[in-house]
Order: C-alpha cells, then sequence, then structure tokens
C-alpha cells in the first residue's frame, strides 16, 4: 500500500483497448468515450490484461451503466439506502434491447453545450501553486464558464496576484474565515443561473463545465454532481485515503436522490454525503433562493465539513432532486502528508457529527441522533476489529483514534442548544435577482 | 427443509413455479440462451406456488443485470474477436473410490459433451483408487472409449498423480465422482482456455446437484462452493486482496479443475500428504493452486466451466466436511510455511485472519442463538487447531507408511 501508484485512463471503445505491463501498481479509470465506467486497481503481477478479461471486465462495467441510464431497462436509476442503486432488468426487455454497445455510445454523446449560463466558484485559502493549477484546467475547459470567481479566504490576499494572472476571473477577498462563509460571498456575487463549485486542489476535466450543464439541463435535476478521483497516488496518505477510506467514492452509475431518498432512509439517517463532494458540485441559482446559502457553522473553518451534504439534505427535504452525474469529473490533489490527512480525518468525524445535530435539529429527522449514538460507535468498533484482523499496522488505529477523537469533538454540540436552533442564511434578493443573467435553461 | 433447484430459459417466457408440500424454497437456475447466467435461493412456506409476475420480479431483480452483461459480452465478442491458436488436446480424469453408481451418472453426463468437443482430442481416465471391489471397473466397462486405471495406493492425491502420468493430453481436467457435468462444461472449459492460453489452470463453477435435504440447504444457503457466475484471471498478487494468492480457496474447488500438464509435472504433481481420504481429506486443491500462482503462471475461473456437486446428505456428514476444510486448509498452511518462506508474512497475516474470522462469526452465531451455525463453525474451528497442532506432519508418516506397503 505504501508503494506509489500510476494512474492510467482507457477508453473501451477504442477498437484495440489494452492495458499494457506496468512496472508499479496501476489505478485504472475505464471509459467508454466520455463515459466513466469504473475503476479498478492492478498489481505488476496482474498486468498486462488480456483481450478476454478487458472483454470480461467491460460487461461487468458497462452492464449497470447501461441499467442505470437506459429508460428501456430501470433508468434514471435511483439511491437506495447505502447510496447504491437498485437495477432490477426485465428478460424480455434484455431480448428486445438490440446492439448495447451502440446504445454505450449514445449515453457517451459529446454534442457540445455552452459553458455561458455557469458561474464556477473556486473558495482557496494560502495555496496559490493549487490555484493556479486549478485556474488553468478552468481556462482549458472546452467550453469556458461564463464567470469565474476565485474568493480568497486568507487573511492576507494570497490568491490575488495569481487570480490577476488569468483573464476573466473574478477576485473576491473574503476575510471571515470558513469554507461556507466563502462560497456564500461566491454565490452572492455570482451572475450565472447555474453555480457551479470546486476546490483550489481540484483540477477539473476540460468537459468538466460543460457536463454540469448538461446535467442541469433537464428540468427535473436541482443540484449535481460529478466523479472526483485522485489526481496522483504517490504518498502512503494518498493511498490511504483513496484505498482504506474509499476516496470520494469511485462509482461510476449515475443516481438520483430525491424526497423518495430521504422519506426512505431518514429513519437511520438518511446517508446524503454518497450525493457526492463539494469538491465537485453545481446547483441551480434558484436552489439558494428555495432553502437558503450554505450553514455557516459547518464547514472547513468552522466545524470540519459536512456543508455541501447538508445543503444537499435541505434541499431533498424541500421536494429538490439532486443527480450524481459521473460524466462531469474532477482529479482531486489529495493530502500529501499522513498529519495532514490525520488533521482532515478529525475535522471530517467532526464535521460530519455537527451536521447530524444540524439536521436533526432543523427537520426533526431522529435517524440524524441514532447515526450519531448507535452507527458510529458501532463502525468504530467493526473497524477496530477489522484492523486487528485485516492487520494493516499502526495507520490503521491511528486514523480509528482520529476518528473516534473527532466524533467526542463533534459531541460538544449536543450541549449547545443556541448553535443548534440558528437558521441557515437567506441569500440576499436584490444582488442576486437584478444580476442573474437570464439563461435559456 | 428442502429446495426445489428450476432451471428457467430467460430467453423464454415465465411461468408459475409451485414447491411441493415438503419444500421450503426455492433455487432458480438461470440461463440465458442457454448460458448459465446465474443463481438464486428464496426462501418460501412450504407448498408454495410462485405467480408468474414472482418469478419475473425475481428473475429481473437478481439476473437482470447479468443478463445485460452477457449480451454486451457477446456484442464485444463480435468487435474484439479472439486469434484462433491451435487447440490443445484434454485429458478428464476422474477419481473414485467405491461408488460406482455415482462415478456411472457423471460418465453418462460427460459422453454426452464430449461429441461436440473443440479440443484436438478428448480422453477420459478413470482412477480407481483402491475400490475393495469390481463394482469400478464394471461399471467403467459400459462406457467407449473410457481407460480404466488402478491405483492401490489409498488417498486422492495418489490417485491425481496416477492420473497425471497417464494422461496424455496438453490440459488434464480433473472431476470427483460426485459430481455431474453441465452441458457447457466442455465448451466452457475451452472457452476459459481460449481466452488465457497461457494460464496454469482453470476451475470452474460448482452448483448443486439437488437440495433434499436440510443439510444440502444448509450447505448452500452458507456458500457452498459457489465462487460467482463473473469469470476471474488470478495471478500470484492482487491489489484488492493483501493476503492472495495464500486464501487460495477463493479461486474455485477440486471436484471441477484442470491444468496444463506439462506445468504439473514441472511442479511435482499433488502433494500426496493432503487430500489422503479420511485422515486429511482436504487441502491438496489449495496447494495445487496456490503452487501454480506461485510459479508465476494465472489460475483462471470460469463460470460456464459448471458441475454440479451432490452435496453432503446429512448433518453430522456436512458437519464433518466443514472440520474437514478447517483441517485442510491449517494442513496447506503448515506445509506452505515451511515450503515457501519468502510469503511468511501473509501466511501469519492470514492465520490470524482466519482464527479472529472464525471467532467473530461465533460470537455472532452464539448471540443469535443459531444452534446449527455455531456447530458447523465450532467444527471447522476444531478441524483448524488440530490442522495447526502436527497434522501435515502426521499425514507425511502415514503417506511414507502407505508408500513403503505398496512397494
Amino acid at each position: 500500500m505504501s508503494a506509489a501508484w500510476d494512474i492510467k485512463h482507457v477508453d473501451l471503445s477504442d477498437g484495440h483497448p489494452a492495458v499494457a505491463a506496468n512496472p508499479r501498481p496501476l489505478f485504472v479509470v475505464f471509459w467508454w468515450g466520455a463515459l466513466p465506467l469504473g475503476v479498478r486497481t492492478y498489481l505488476p503481477e496482474q498486468l498486462p490484461l488480456s483481450l478476454s478479461e478487458l472483454a470480461a471486465l467491460t460487461a461487468e462495467l458497462a452492464s449497470p451503466q447501461l441499467a442505470a441510464r437506459s429508460p428501456r431497462f430501470c433508468g434514471p436509476a435511483r439511491a437506495t439506502y447505502d447510496g447504491k442503486p437498485l437495477l432490477p432488468v426485465a428478460a424480455d426487455s434484455v431480448q428486445t434491447c438490440g446492439d448495447l454497445l451502440r446504445q454505450l455510445d449514445d449515453f457517451a454523446e459529446t454534442t457540445p453545450v455552452s459553458g455561458g449560463p455557469l458561474s464556477v466558484i473556486i473558495c482557496t485559502r494560502d495555496r496559490p501553486e493549487a490555484l493556479e493549477r486549478c485556474l488553468s484546467a478552468l481556462m482549458a475547459q472546452t467550453s469556458r464558464a461564463g464567470q469565474i470567481v476565485v474568493v480568497d479566504n486568507s487573511s492576507h490576499r494570497s490568491a490575488e496576484a495569481v487570480s490577476a494572472r488569468f483573464s476573466g476571473v473574478d477576485y473576491l477577498h473574503e476575510p471571515r474565515p470558513g469554507l461556507s462563509v466563502a462560497r456564500n460571498a461566491g454565490v452572492r456575487v455570482s451572475t450565472g443561473a447555474l453555480i457551479a463549485f470546486t476546490d483550489d486542489d481540484v483540477e477539473p476535466s476540460p468537459s468538466w463545465t460543460m457536463e454540469l450543464v448538461r446535467a442541469l439541463s433537464s428540468a427535473a435535476v436541482d443540484a449535481v454532481t460529478g466523479l472526483v478521483l485522485p489526481a496522483r497516488l504517490d504518498t502512503p496518505a494518498q493511498c490511504y485515503f483513496q484505498f482504506k477510506m474509499g476516496g470520494f467514492g469511485s462509482e461510476c452509475v449515475p443516481l438520483i436522490f430525491d424526497r423518495r431518498f430521504l422519506d426512505e432512509t431518514k429513519a437511520t439517517g438518511a446517508q446524503v454525503w454518497r450525493i457526492g463532494a463539494g469538491a465537485n458540485m453545481a446547483f441551480r441559482r434558484l436552489v439558494f433562493e428555495r432553502v437558503g446559502l450554505f450553514d455557516e457553522r459547518l464547514g472547513a473553518g468552522a466545524s470540519g465539513c459536512s456543508e455541501d451534504s447538508e445543503l444537499w439534505y435541505r434541499l431533498i427535504a424541500n421536494g429538490g432532486t439532486c443527480l450524481f452525474e459521473p460524466r462531469a469529473f474532477v482529479m482531486h490533489h489529495h493530502r500529501e502528508q499522513w498529519s495532514e490527512l490525520r488533521r482532515q480525518v478529525r475535522a471530517y468525524m467532526k464535521g460530519h457529527v455537527s451536521a447530524l445535530f444540524v439536521q436533526a435539529a432543523r427537520h426533526r429527522h431522529g435517524g440524524n441522533i441514532h447515526r450519531i449514538f448507535r452507527q458510529l460507535p458501532g463502525y468504530f468498533a467493526r473497524s477496530a476489529f477489522l484492523a486487528l484482523r485485516d492487520g494493516g499496522g499502526a495507520r490503521r488505529f491511528q486514523i480509528l483514534w482520529d476518528e473516534i477523537v473527532g466524533w467526542l469533538c463533534g459531541l460538544q454540540y449536543a450541549f449547545r442548544p443556541r448553535w443548534r436552533a440558528r437558521p441557515v442564511e437567506m441569500p440576499a434578493s436584490p444582488s442576486l435577482g437584478q444580476s442573474a443573467r437570464q439563461s435559456s435553461l | 427443509m428442502a429446495y426445489r433447484i428450476a432451471e428457467l430459459e430467460l430467453s423464454e417466457p415465465p411461468t408459475p413455479i409451485a414447491l411441493a408440500p415438503e419444500q421450503n424454497g426455492l433455487a432458480v437456475l438461470a440461463r440465458w440462451k442457454g448460458r448459465l447466467a446465474g443463481f438464486h435461493m428464496a426462501s418460501a412456506a412450504p407448498g408454495y406456488a410462485f405467480s408468474t409476475d414472482e418469478v419475473q420480479a425475481l428473475c429481473a431483480k437478481r439476473f437482470g443485470r447479468r443478463l445485460v452483461a452477457l449480451e454486451v459480452e457477446a456484442a464485444l465478442a463480435r468487435r474484439w474477436p479472439v486469434e484462433e491458436v491451435s487447440a490443445p488436446s484434454l485429458s478428464i480424469a476422474i477419481c473414485t473410490k467405491d461408488r460406482a453408481q455415482r462415478l456411472a451418472r457423471l460418465l453418462n453426463s460427460l459422453m454426452s459433451v464430449i461429441g461436440g468437443s473443440r479440443f484436438r482430442a478428448t480422453e477420459v481416465l478413470v482412477i480407481d483408487n483402491a475400490s475393495i471391489d469390481s463394482a469400478t471397473r464394471d461399471a467403467v466397462a459400459g462406457f467407449v472409449g473410457v481407460r480404466y486405471v488402478f491405483e492401490p495406493r489409498a488417498g486422492l492425491d495418489f490417485a491425481r498423480n496416477a492420473a497425471l502420468r497417464h494422461a496424455t493430453g496438453d490440459l488434464l481436467a480433473f472431476l470427483d465422482d460426485d459430481v455431474v457435468v453441465d452441458r457447457d462444461w466442455l465448451e466452457g472449459l475451452f472457452g476459459a482456455w481460449q481466452g488465457c492460453p497461457e494460464a496454469g489452470g482453470f476451475t470452474g463453477l460448482v452448483l448443486p446437484y439437488r437440495l433434499d435435504t436440510e443439510a444440502q440447504v444448509q450447505f448452500e444457503l452458507r456458500g457452498g462452493f459457489g465462487r460467482g457466475f463473473e469469470p476471474k484471471v488470478f495471478h500470484s498478487a492482487s491489489a484488492d486482496n493483501p493476503l492472495h494468492p495464500v486464501g487460495s480457496g477463493v479461486i474455485g474447488a477440486g471436484c471441477n479443475m484442470a491444468f496444463d500438464r506439462t506445468l504439473l509435472l514441472s511442479l511435482g504433481g499433488f502433494d500426496e500428504a493432503l487430500d489422503t481420504g479420511a485422515p486429511l481429506p482436504g487441502g491438496g486443491d489449495l496447494d495445487i493452486f496456490y503452487r501454480v500462482l506461485r510459479s508465476g503462471r494465472a489460475m483462471v475461473y470460469e463460470p460456464r466451466y459448471a458441475v454440479y456437486h451432490e452435496h453432503r446428505e446429512t448433518l453430522p456428514q456436512l458437519q464433518r466436511q466443514y472440520w474437514t476444510w478447517g483441517l485442510g486448509f491449517m494442513a496447506f498452511l503448515a506445509k506452505s510455511r515451511r515450503s515457501d518462506p519468502a510469503l511468511k508474512g501473509k501466511h501469519s497475516a492470514i492465520l490470524r485472519w482466519w482464527l479472529l474470522d472464525k471467532l467473530a462469526d461465533l460470537g455472532v452465531a452464539a448471540c443469535r442463538l443459531r444452534g446449527l451455525e455455531l456447530r458447523f463453525l465450532l467444527a471447522e474451528l476444531w478441524g483448524g487447531i488440530v490442522g495447526m497442532a502436527g497434522e501435515y506432519d502426521r499425514s507425511l508418516k502415514r503417506v511414507q507408511t502407505i508408500r513403503k506397503q505398496a512397494s
């Protein structure tokens, strides 16, 4: 696990796909044209892959994709409890399905869409090199976003010089600390009908803007999230985060999270964090007008994280619909240092618990409390057992320890009723109503 | 307790399925255009009649995605045609002891698939492993073209090595006498070889032949020999499983496996101190899978290469089977620790994994008051402990004695 991994992208719709021998372990992202199909990992001993292995793998990866996307099978697919879809496929629908590879081609279509209606907000804090990488990727989009806003959350305007180097980037300094505060500031100055968020440690793929706009062109969708895969797997911390903690997910089946998902799962805590990651998400502007802005008590710089999933929770509780569309794809630079990862894990768990308290107070859904006091301790016990059984050394226990510490820190919010009762901020209407660019969407 | 096994061709319209009064479950074996597509067990009230809609819903939920996968695979086969390589010859060896009736049943099923063989040549050998009477020899005499070989030294791996000496094929497939082959068995093996001609060995799906007793149903519900309906390729290491290849049980089962015969010869054949029959009836398959992978050659699991296995009929027999699993696995582990010190870390890790896993299962079964589960787990754990306590060395001595007596 500590060895460095190479990351490769393989297009299976190619006439002669191959995964060649490699001296280092390989993290492979399989595609069908523009359609991500799935991720697999290989040690050098397992390579190269034979054509029959590739064929079996393609079939295995393409079948849930077809089932979830094709209306003739069971698309569009809805998420169930643990963020996985049920994909029943009637035998007679397979009997009459025609050429499935052509249908995959259709789902991988790339008709150009204008990025114009989209405002992209990047919140950054003292990471100018990372920001530069991110902005370069945003400049290289197939269709550039109508507006790019850098919200500088540092005290001494460390992102200003970098932002100035790129033409057409709006710079905004928000000295009040907190990712939610910064994102809200970004929303207030944004002009697009659609608002996307990404982080400074992310590199969006060239079609990212287009894919978000495409996904939001369906009237039924209020918010979109996409696929977040590692940009590098060089250090033990990066590998641990991706392989042992699941990274930001590597499932490639599109999924709908809606009111029904919440109703079916809220008794034991709706797993809204499965919807996606804040590093790759977009909303209709109307969402903020309907349910409010990001909760400024939550998120990095405040309680730790989960400001994104809390907003999704509020949205679907209000009857909105989130779509996970893996075609919108970004690469994330995971924390390089072990100490950074440990800090992040504590913040994640503390933020997670705080968001559960907020959700329970706001919606009166007891499942959130059930998760804090029943599921999470159970999860810690299970993790401890697995760490003992599977080995893996001190690292696993360190991370488990950090999770427990984060959980304990999060419990403080149980004793802060006034904190829990605070209402969420609504967007100031003048800046929104007037400048919102009317789009054809 | 009994389940009805219903074989359904999903490309045809579904029909209702009624259970007999003594049956309290339905096991659906699904095919798609003749190809095996899935197996699923559903419990039900005794004598329950599944309506067409219920059958349809069950199939959609359990097999639907696999059908899509099979269609994609068929389309890809047209897009990525495999190169034609000249076909190898095949020897099929059945090792048997005092089970003439079951042997005849297997030979019958085998004869009906051999006609369509795409192998260059196909021979069938029956290795009679020290049967006490001539019933086995007489049973073989009823089949044209089946070679009979007598191996006087009792022990499955003696018999397998005898097959290795007498076989002539490039590939050598082994079958236990308590199985029946599926109609796609030979074609499945050929397809697996075609997909990966450089592989050192092949294993296939093992399905239940019947589920008429509680022991048979329980065994299948606890996983049986099932390794799923998706083909897999195993190498000497795996990114998904840090203990691989030490946990070689995931690769397949000894009742249905095939190897490159030259490779087996170069590896020195099977370890005769494992799979010895009564005293140590297990571990031989784990050992050979492990050694093939460690030699650098791949093992391929192919679901089309399927057999139906007659599971243990009674609960005491089944309990004993779990005991032998623990025993065989630990004997294999004790041997490998000694013969392959390079992987010592993995051997220790899997020992800890196995013990903690069984203890945790035991705890869960005890808390939930599942008596039968508890019995099986204790049997396996006890077998494991006996296995750890020098069983392999005792077996080596016993085998030495058998060899002396025979010479």
